[in-house]
């Protein structure tokens, strides 16, 4: 059961990670060039936390949705 | 999932046992939907609320807050409306 929990969890990781790059790219190097300059690389820095964080509200205001609407689910 | 729970060598299990495991089964399957539902509006809320705004910190600011909050319930009702209106068309 462990074992299907870790997976689950390292599945959810990789999920999130796609997620990241796929949205971080496209926002920070939106015309790549010959090497990823400093300012792209911390944008990429502020944009994987911006994310996550935005994950994070967004998980909250679906689960409180979901409690008080249980229908929504 | 359902096919491996009726796999024979579970019939090796008791009856509580395999309930206990179906019961795991069923969590974490519905802790993956959550998940996945999650990444998909993340996804797609970034693209409404942030994408467009200039990255400066790692912080989601207030107002980007509520639009991420806001557009997490009215995809919700979207998706509720959309429902409503093919079960009218349904029973007609």
């Amino acid at each position: 059961m462990q074992t299907v929990q870790q997976q689950q969890n390292v599945e959810n990781a990789r999920i999130l990670i796609d997620k990241i790059n796929k949205n971080c790219f496209a926002k920070c190097v939106p015309k790549p060039g010959s090497i990823l300059s400093s300012g792209e690389t911390t944008c990429l820095t502020n944009c994987m936390q911006k994310y996550m964080n935005a994950w994070n509200i967004v998980s909250g205001a679906y689960i409180y949705r979901i409690k008080n609407d249980p229908s929504s689910n | 999932m359902d096919s491996s729970l009726n796999n024979p060598s579970l019939g090796e299990f008791n009856e509580k046992d395999r309930k206990e495991l179906q019961q795991f089964f069923e969590n974490q399957q519905q802790k993956a939907k959550f998940q996945d539902n999650v990444h998909s509006l993340t996804s797609m809320c970034w693209t409404k609320c942030i994408a467009a705004n200039k990255i400066s910190g790692p912080q989601v600011d207030r107002s980007e807050a509520s639009c991420l909050e806001n557009c997490v319930n009215r995809f919700i009702d979207a998706q509720k409306a959309v429902i409503s209106q093919l079960e009218k068309i349904g029973s007609q």
